[in-house]
Order: C-alpha cells, then structure tokens, then sequence
C-alpha cells in the first residue's frame, strides 16, 4: 500500500461541518418514496372510511399476505430492474417451481429404475429454489454473455418454464401435497402455511427477504456494484466493477425470489398447478416502479418496493372488500399505477432543475457580471 | 436423505441429481396405430384451447385416441384463445394438406375466417365444445349446453342453501363468452328465490389462487354468507380453500363447473355440494366419429350441423362413477 | 504570457457585407459556460475561418448558428433583424445550413433519401423520386464523385460519406454554409474539389463559415479569420498577413498559468512497456487506429501523449486499460504482461484509466460523490462480507482533501459538482486503488483553467511518491508546461518524441500534422 492509499487517519483534522446539508439531501430522498406513501396512506384512509372491516387486524394481516408473495417476486424484480434489466419469466418461474415441489411431493418416478422417490421436504424446498435459480442463471448468461435484450431473452423465458411446467404435469394439477408420515416427506404444507405468532409465513418471508436484500444492497460490494452497474455501466467497467458477473447474478436472484414464492403458492392453495403465477410479472413490475425505481436502472431502494407493493395489495384488496365493480376494479388499478409514475417523474425532474439552478447560483462566473 | 417406495421398498442416499431422462413413456405421441377404423390412414388436426387445463386436456386426449383408434394420424396445437395463433395453426394445417380439423374455436366471431378458410381450401372442420356465429361453414358445431348446466347446477345448489341466505359468486375471466352463459344460468335459477341476495360478484379469471385471493377478502365483507357459486371448478376449490382456512365451510354451500378431477374429489369429500360436468369427451368423440364418417362417405351422419349435447350433474350420489371427466358404467 | 494579438475589429467597413451578425452570444452547460459573450460577422461572399483548440467554443457557436441548439444570451441578427433559430429546419429555412464535424448520415438509407431527408419533394402523389435522384446526380457532379443515388450510405466509405454530407448542404441552396471539419474524412485530391466547390459558392455569394483543425489548409482558403480561446473571441484579420505563427499564437494565447517543466526528474524504473500495440479500427474498414505503438513510463515520469483527433491516442488508452478487446501486441506492468487480465485485474495490478468521456464513462450520475470515489477500490473496504462503513468513508474523506474536491461532502450528489470537482472524483476515484501507472485521456477537457493546474500540480504529486503518468491531450499548451516528456501520436504512430524543456510549439504541432509538414521524414527519430 502506498502512502496514498493509508494516510494517517487518527491525524487527520475534522471533516469540515456538514450534517445540515447531508440532512437536507436525505430530505430529498425521503420525499422522493415519501410519494409511494403518500399514496398509500390514501389509499388506507379511504377505504378504512368506506369499510369498517379494512384496519381490523385480521384483515390487515390478510391482506399483507396476499402483499408478501408480490412483494418477495417484486424485491427480485428490483434487483433486475436496479442493473436495468427487466425479467419477464418470473410468473412462470412461480408456476414452475410450484410444480417441481408438487411433483417432488407426490413422488419422484425415476427414470430407468422402478423406483420412486420421495424426498423430505427440506430437500424439495432446496430443489425447486435451485431450479428457480437455475432458470434466472440462464436468464442471466443469455443477456450479459449473448446480449440478448433481457426483454427478450425473458420474454423467451416465460414461455420455456410455463412449457416446462406444463410437460412436467402433462397439464394436471398436484393435490397430493401432505406427504405420509411413513415417508418421512410430511411438513410442505403444514410448514409453508403455518403462521407463527400470528403472522402468516409468507409475511414472515417477505420480512426475511427485505431484510437480506436490503443488507446487499446497502451494506455489500455487490449492492453498490449493482447500482452503479445500472447508473452507467460504462463507468462502472472502467472502475473495475466485474459488470457481466453482476448482470448475470440479479436474474439468478430474482429467479430464486420468484421459485420462492412458487413454493408459498403452492403451499397455499394447496396445490400445485402449472397456470400458477400467470402475470405475476406484472404485479412485480408495477410494484416495483410505484415504488420510485428507474426503469433504466440504478434508483430504487428496497423500501419503495415494499411500499409499492403495498399500494397495489391494499388497492386490489380494499376494491374487493367495499365491492367495486369488477371493470371499474382494472380501470382505477391502472390509474394508481400511471399516476403513481407520472407523478414521480414530475418530482423528479422538477428536483434536477433546482439542483442544477443551485450548482449554477453557487458556481463562480469570471467574466460575467457579479449579481450584487 | 430421502426414502423411495417400489415394490421392493429401497433407501436412497445421495442426491436428487440422477440421470433426469430415458423415461419410455411413447404412449404421448400421435402416432399412427393399427389400421382397424373405417376411412383411415389420413391425418388430423387437433386445435384445442389450453391443455395445462384438465377440461382441455381431456378434450385433446379423447380427439387423440378417438382418432387413432380410427386409423388417423393426429397433429394437436392450442391457441389459448388468441385467434392470431389460432389463425397461423389453420394456416398451418392447410399446407400440411391434413384430412380434417377439429376446432375448439377461440371466439365465436373471430373464428369465423379461420374456419371459412379451411373449409375453402377442401378441408372439412369440425368444432366442439364452442361454437361460431355463422352455419353452413362448419361441418358440425357439438357444443355443450352451458346454460342447461348452470341451470342444473344452480338448482342443485338452491336444494342444498334451502333457499335463504347471502351468497357471492366468483365470475370466469370476463372476455370469455361462457363465463356469461354460466353466470346468467345461475342468476336464471335464483331469481326465483327471493330470500337468496347476491351480495358481491367477484372475477377471479378462471384461477384457483385468484379464488382463493378473492374469497378471503369476501369473507371479510360478508362473513355471514351460506353459499358460493363459481363459474368454474378452479375458482370454486381457491373458494373452498380459503372457506377450509377461515373454518367456514360447514357453513358455506359451494357450487363449481367442470367436473375436473379435483372438483370430484372434492364433491366425494362433501366439501364441494355439485359441479357441473360439460359432455366433452362425449361431444368429441362425436365430432371425431363424424368427420370419420365424412371422410368416409361424405355425411357427417348427423341430421343438424348444430348439435348441444347436455351437461350432466355431479353430486355425491353420482361422482364414484367419474373418471377424468368420463362417466363411467 | 503573451497578450492577445489583436482586439475583435469594428466591423463598420464591412456592415453592408454582413448576411448574420452574433451579438453578446453566451452558452452555458450546466455550470460549463462554452461561450462567453461572443461578437461575430459572417459576410456575404467570405469563408470565414474559426480557429481555436479543442473546448474553445468553436462548435458551439456553430451549433447555435445552425440552430441545433439556443443561446443562453445574446442576439443573432440575420441581414439586420433579431432571428431565433429554433431548429435546424428553421435554420435550413432561413437559408443557413451545417455540415457537421460527425456526419449525420442514415446509414441505413441511400444517397438521394440522405440528401433530402426532412426536406423531401413532395408532389400530390407523394415524393417526387426521380427529380430528387436527377438533382442529387447534379450535386455529385458537381464534386466530382461517382456515386449512385441510390447507393446505400452505409456502403459509401468515410470521405464519401463526408462528400454526401456536403452535397446535402449544397442541396439546400444556402445562403450560409458552416462547415465544420470537412476534410477531416477526404483524400486531398477530394479536398482540392472541395475548394473549387468554396471557391464557386463564394463567387456566386455565399457566405461560408469554415473550421479545420488543419491549420495551413484553413489559412489557405480563408478571407477572414477569426481565433476562439477558452469560449472567447480573442483576435481576428483578414487574410492578408494571415500567418501561421499568428494563428498559433493566437490560439494559444498566453502559456498555462502552471508550468511543472521543471518538476523532479527523479525517475525509477520502467513501469509500463508497451511493445508493438496495435489497435483494429473499430469504425471498420481493416484500419489500424493503433498501428504498432512502442513506448516506455517509468516510475515517477509524466509523459504527455500529443496528437489530433483520430490519432489513436484514445485506442491506445483502452487497449491498456482492458477496454479495447482487438488489440495485439505486448503491454508489460513492471514485469506482468497484461494480456489475459480483465479491466478487473488490471487495475487491482495497479493501471487504471481515467477516461476521456467523464459523463459518458467516468462517472455513475445518480451516485453520491462518496460512492463515486470509492467505486473501483470497494473490495478493499469489504470486512467479513460487508462493505466496512469506516473504512471506506476514511478513504474517501482522505482522497477529497488530497485531490481537493469542492463539495458540501460525500454524500452530495456527483452531478451536484462543477466539471472540474467531478474530473477530480474520477482520478481520486483511481488513486484510490493505489495504482503504479495511471492512464488519462484528455483529463483537462471542459474544464477551468483553474482547475487544470489543480489536477496536474496533483499528477505531479504522486508522481513524486513514484506514480507513473501517461495521459492524452490535444493541448499544445498543456503537452508542453505539463510532462517530463511528450511523445507525438499521428495516424496510429508514435512519430516523435520532445523534451518540453528544449522544444518549440511549432515542432510539436508540426510533428502532429497539425502544420502540414511531412511527418514521416520524422520517423525515424521515433525512439523504441
């Protein structure tokens, strides 16, 4: 190490005061997610006001785990939208997995031999996530390796693991899913849709999953890689970021977050189809820019995801309780979707203006007339 | 670790990652089988809507068989009701010269062309299960009679509720034309019966975990309702489910559509009161026969182009003789 | 220091002559200001010549006569009265119209449709085709060029490209025509049909605007001249006693207020060998921008790698950062060939580039100046798998002192800075990962003069501690008051090499080609 690289720190003098500016530009950000829950607020104090049944705890817990599965398949969408990417296969990545478990479950007939396996449940949890990250691997060489637009590359993906659930099931539907006690595989359902403490697991999922993403991306090399991979990828490559590395791993994330919540579902119904999870996509998507994310890439944070995935959980779920009509139902999800955005973009390039008129007013001009 | 089970139960250690292929299972291909029909030896085109769904499956696996047995080769594809697919899969069957089509047709006005088309070009069709907007293009249109069914169904159901109560209804995807017909059976039926009020009517597109989803909030609003009446089975089982969770199903009369094999299960279990099975593999087999027969002799054998066949009830009384959405004897 | 040679002239003598007249015009870009109150006479029947280095505001005072873009102050005046040019088809309207320095072709479509893209003549039953092709046959007649109409663009090579660029802008029948660097693409026998082509458009009234980085050929077809430096006008003439030495001087106006000439010549041993590089055009064509390349840095020298554009001087930079994939030859890191390393590797090796293109491949924009400094130097911060908060925010907080960035601190917004701070967070951004040879492409361009003498007092700096410093410029000014040695790039060759102490500017742009000297009897001083 040279003499550039490790000053004497213990020496060094006070960095010169700055927390009033530092907390002014948090401010900022606070302000930017601040939208999404904004939004949300009024979406809850409309319907708290319209249905006596919307903040009872039961409810609110029901409708956080009707949340959680868009919003575990939405935390993995972020990562890829996060690079700039898109992943376009995790609906069928949902049904997918799902269905290898179901067919785990109801025992694995193994070609050649006569036998049939049953494997214990932690085994069938491990596969069907290493499958549902396996298929993101794939997601992931085709658009960094073969530069494929991951619009495509997805899109082709979508289709692929819906096939494959579909030739796995020969298009029926697994019920069997409790297991024999004699087999030792008892436990899918019971565990995955228990509700320890009250609170149903995939809630406690989707805690988990926050939870971990938000320490990646926040506390790891890999998160800020991730971020400046997305903000421009140019420079990050320059600045030795492994930018096809990086490329590759968020789809290997989002195909895991998406298997996960394959598994949720299926424990859920319980049963498992291989229709399960058709424009989940979507969902993830809206969610994920509701909650402030630049679809080029680089913004976004794990908390505005959450909360836009809670505005569109409370939305569709408080449509239902006061019983709006179906049609009016898709009219005002999307409204709430395009406005959430608009209104996103408005801030945004409103806050840009003042910053640049603030680099500009405090900027010396030599030659230019001194504003007295 | 994990244990298997044979005729000779044997222990496995080790992992899951064995040779995943090399499974003998030829009986899925449509190949052409003994000559022991009557025309024989030409091919068929099978077009159904969504094989990930037994109700189509069934539909495909009867046109398969039924035609083999007949002595044809079979191609099968599903347009999932886009008629663009639909369209390029007739495209497809008029080069490849096939004998005949049998159509499940993706929309009543939108598959009009496509069945002009082939039968401009010589090649006779066949629909079932839906049926189109014009006659005389077609050589026969076997289609189940949906409002027969849900009005059966609803009655069925009225028998059980007694008559009285709130009930919700769970809609099929609202740009499918029989999620109408089914939902205007119903209401048919229960209009009749002033002391039933429908309380909400919720669309869960077809889907189970939709369903499921809808339901619970609608338990929420309406925690004193008596019954569910769904448009199809998948719905009706995410109802049951989400009924099972909240411990009501004992007070709750649920009323599917389809007869699928859950849904038998179901009814067997008594957790389901009826369903609603449509005659496919009945009105398919029909349809196969037919084109045979035309083929043959140039006459379907039928004497109207237009043929409903009606739906039968399942309930616990008769569910043991269903099979795969086959009566059995 | 030398004064400014000559004040902007009154124009009165010419007024009836003047067809566009720019008044007080100031260009700001974010916290760039391209121009600073810029007078300006275009006159009927005239070339008048633009000189000025790189970043002068040459180009965007072009940019705001043709109406690609808007001042952000003053007036221009069209044959007396205040016009706003909205648009390059405003423009076109009002009869001024650009061939510009990057051509801005379709190449996807063909000769005639390039020529009257926007402008296309329509009839009651659509475009008329073949009047377009009958008069687009007319204007390469006129140059002197056999092409097709309806020869594809993308199959035309680079001067015929240009050459169709320039007959778009005949085709508008203008009464100003800009051209900014026309020949820089054409053989000289298509340079001389050039001329002939000014000469008739002159000779029939046309005002032309003109700027060549070639100076002797600029000197010669001009009728007036007029020198930029630093976003002003500082002097102009007429043609006669319009010299070379005056140009140049002009142009580079007083020397750097910095001057390292006599900075330590302390030197260690050879840090980075390049041995025969050669670079594959990746424009196409079988070119070599870098056409086997040899040089020596050693520990502790600052070499400047002088040159025109299109040298290979930027080819050069990313095939040693790892960018470039087409590139043979042998780069040597102390004694580690660099060839199977990624831009990963390299740089933990200790060669890091600091690119030409700061907003384009320098800086992540939506990031905090922190998280922009400490981006190549991450996993050094990392403990137990997490990024160590203390740590890097020590070396963060040490490289914005030591490089001086001007910033309200790290978490502020990098976009928040003037070009100057943000160039220093991209070098700070590799000196943070500690490297042995630090490479930088163009590293003053756009930025305050203030600011270039911070950055190289900082180069000189660590190069005292024993950095080795190889950087770009196409600043005669700067190659000469800022290196220990400054080796001339032209045509993909090293042509020659100074030592700043004893060399004259002229020598130098000579060697570059700049002068229109033969650069080739030169080669053989070219030192391995």
């Amino acid at each position: 190490m040279s003499d550039t690289l490790a000053p004497e720190r213990e020496t060094r003098p006070a960095p010169p005061p700055q927390e009033p500016r530092r907390r002014r530009i948090n401010l900022g950000n606070v302000l930017v997610e601040g939208r999404a829950l904004v939004a949300l607020a009024i979406i809850v104090v409309i319907f708290a006001s319209l249905s006596p049944n919307y903040l009872q705890p039961d409810n609110l817990i029901l409708m956080t785990r009707h949340v959680a599965m868009n919003a575990i398949l939405a935390i993995g969408m972020l990562m890829v939208i996060l690079n700039g990417g898109i992943d376009l296969s995790v609906g069928s990545t949902v049904g997918l997995s799902g269905v290898i478990a179901g067919y785990l479950l109801q025992g694995w007939d193994m070609p050649i031999t006569q036998l049939v396996a049953y494997p214990p449940v932690w085994v069938v949890i491990i596969g069907a996530v290493a499958l549902g990250a396996l298929v993101g691997y794939v997601n992931g060489l085709l658009v960094s390796k073969l530069n494929v637009a991951p619009f495509i590359a997805t899109l082709g993906m979508l289709y692929v693991a819906r096939g494959i659930a579909l030739l796995i099931t020969n298009g029926e539907t697994f019920t069997a899913l409790q297991g024999e006690e004699g087999l030792g595989n008892t436990g899918f359902v019971t565990f995955l849709a228990s509700a320890p403490l009250g609170i149903p697991m995939p809630v406690w999922f989707m805690v988990v999953f926050a939870v971990g993403f938000s320490l990646l991306l926040n506390r790891t090399a890999f998160g800020r890689w991730l971020y400046a991979t997305g903000g421009n990828e140019r420079a990050a490559e320059l600045s030795g970021v492994p930018v096809k590395k990086v490329q590759t791993l968020v789809y290997v994330m989002s195909g895991f977050c998406a298997a996960t919540v394959g598994l949720l579902l299926t424990a859920d119904l319980p049963a498992a189809t291989p229709r399960a999870g058709e424009f989940y996509e979507l969902n993830a998507i809206a969610a994920v820019v509701i909650g402030g994310a630049a679809l080029s890439g680089g913004r976004g944070t794990i908390r505005g995801t959450l909360i836009g995935a809670f505005v569109i959980g409370f939305l569709v779920d408080g449509l239902v309780l006061v019983g709006v009509s179906v049609f009016w139902q898709q009219v005002i999800k999307g409204a709430v979707i395009i406005l959430a955005v608009a209104v996103d973009q408005l801030q945004q390039s409103f806050q840009k203006r003042r910053a640049l008129r603030k680099v500009a007013a405090s900027t010396n001009r030599p030659g230019s007339p001194s504003p007295a | 670790m994990f244990r298997t089970l044979t005729k000779a139960t044997v222990a496995l250690v080790g992992s899951i990652a064995l040779a995943a292929c090399g499974s003998s299972d030829a009986d899925t291909s449509a190949g052409a089988s003994g000559d022991e029909g009557g025309g024989g030896g030409g091919t068929i085109a099978v077009i159904t809507v969504d094989p990930s769904n037994p109700y189509w499956k069934a539909e495909v696996d009867t046109a398969v068989a039924e035609a083999e047995k007949l002595g044809y080769e079979t191609t099968v594809d599903a347009h999932n009701n886009d008629a663009d697919r639909q369209n390029q899969f007739i495209d497809g069957a008029i080069s490849k010269q096939v004998d005949a089509i049998i159509l499940d047709p993706a929309g009543a006005d939108e598959s009009v062309g496509a069945v002009q088309k082939a039968t401009d070009a010589g090649i006779p069709v066949f629909l079932v299960n839906a049926e189109i907007s014009e006659q005389g293009i077609a050589k026969s249109q076997i289609v189940s009679n949906n409002a027969q069914g849900a009005t059966i169904g609803a009655e069925a159901w009225v028998e059980a509720v007694g008559g009285e109560g709130k009930y919700v209804e769970l809609f099929g995807n609202p740009t499918d034309n029989n999620a109408q017909v089914r939902s205007d059976g119903y209401a048919e039926v229960l209009a009749q019966y002033p002391d039933l009020e429908l309380v909400q009517q919720e669309t869960a597109n077809w889907d189970r975990a939709e369903g499921k989803a809808k339901m619970e909030i609608m338990l929420r609003a309406h925690p004193d309702i008596v019954g569910v009446v769904s448009g199809n089975d998948e719905m009706a089982l995410g109802a049951i489910q989400a009924l099972k969770d909240a411990g009501k199903l004992d007070q709750v009369t649920v009323l599917g559509f389809d007869g699928n094999p859950d849904a038998a299960a179901a009814v067997e279990a008594g957790e389901m009161v009826a369903t609603v099975l449509q005659p496919i593999v009945d009105g398919t087999t029909l349809a196969v026969q037919q084109a045979d027969a035309f083929l043959t002799d140039g006459e379907t054998g039928a004497s109207t182009e237009k043929q409903a066949i009606d739906c039968i009830l399942i309930t616990e009384d008769n569910v043991g003789q269903l099979d795969n959405f086959v009566m059995g004897g | 220091m030398t004064a400014v040679t000559e004040t902007p002239t009154e124009a009165a003598a010419h007024e009836g002559d003047v067809v566009l007249r720019a008044v007080d015009i100031t260009k700001t870009y974010g916290v760039t200001r391209a121009l600073k109150g810029v007078n300006f006479d275009v006159r009927r029947g005239k070339v008048t010549v633009l000189f000025g280095e790189n970043g002068a505001g040459k180009s965007t005072l072009m940019k705001i006569l043709s109406g690609v873009e808007q001042p952000t102050g003053g007036v221009l005046e069209l044959d007396g009265e205040p016009v706003t040019l909205a648009s390059t088809t405003d423009a076109v309207d009002r009869g001024i119209a650009i061939i510009h320095q990057e051509l801005n072709l379709c190449p996807n479509l063909n000769v005639r449709d390039n020529i009257f893209i926007g402008r296309e003549l329509r009839t009651a039953r659509g475009i008329d085709y073949g009047r377009e092709a009958e008069i687009t046959r007319g204007l390469m007649a006129r140059l002197e060029e056999e092409i097709s109409p309806d020869t594809l663009v993308a199959d035309l090579r680079l001067g015929q490209q240009q050459i169709v660029e320039i007959a778009r802008a005949l085709a508008a029948d203008a009464r100003i025509l800009i051209m900014d660097e026309p020949t820089s693409a054409l053989s000289s026998a298509e340079v001389e049909v050039l001329f002939k082509v000014i000469d008739d458009l002159t000779a029939s009234g046309v005002a032309i605007v003109y700027i060549s980085h070639h100076l002797e050929e600029a000197i010669e077809v001009a009728d007036h001249a007029v020198v930029f430096r630093d976003g002003d006008l500082v002097a102009d003439r007429d043609a006669e006693g319009l010299t070379l030495p005056w140009v140049v001087s002009a142009m580079v106006g007083r020397e750097a207020d910095y001057d390292f000439r006599d900075a330590s010549r302390d030197y260690g041993d050879v840090a980075l060998r390049i041995e025969d590089v050669r670079v594959v055009d990746q424009e196409g064509g079988g070119r070599l921008a870098v056409d086997g390349v040899s040089l020596d840095v050693r520990e502790g020298e600052i070499v400047a790698l002088y040159g025109l554009m299109g040298a290979g001087r930027t080819e050069l930079m990313e095939a040693l950062s790892g960018r470039e994939p087409f590139a043979t030859g042998r780069a040597l890191l102390g004694d580690t060939d660099l060839a199977p390393y990624s831009i990963q590797q390299r740089i933990e090796l200790g060669i890091g580039l600091v690119p030409e293109d700061r907003q384009r491949d320098g800086l992540v924009q939506l990031m905090t100046v922190g998280q922009n400094l400490s981006l190549a130097s991450l996993l050094g911060s990392v403990r137990r798998g997490l990024v160590s908060r203390k740590h890097e925010r020590g070396g963060i907080e040490d490289q914005i002192r030591d490089v001086r960035v001007k910033t309200a601190g790290p978490e502020a917004l990098i976009t928040s800075l003037s070009g100057g701070n943000q160039q220093k967070v991209v070098i700070g951004k590799m000196l943070l990962t500690d490297p042995r040879v630090l490479l930088l492409d163009e590293p003053t361009r756009g930025i305050d003069v203030g600011a270039k003498g911070e950055i190289f007092s900082l180069l000189f700096r660590e190069a005292a501690r024993g950095l080795a410093v190889l950087y770009v410029t196409s600043e005669i000014g700067e190659a000469l008051s800022a290196a220990h040695r400054v080796v001339v790039m032209s045509k993909g060759r090293v042509v020659r090499e100074f030592d700043p102490r004893t060399c004259t500017r002229e020598e130098v742009m000579a060697a570059a080609g700049e002068t229109g000297a033969d650069v080739h009897h030169t080669k053989e001083q070219h030192r391995e």
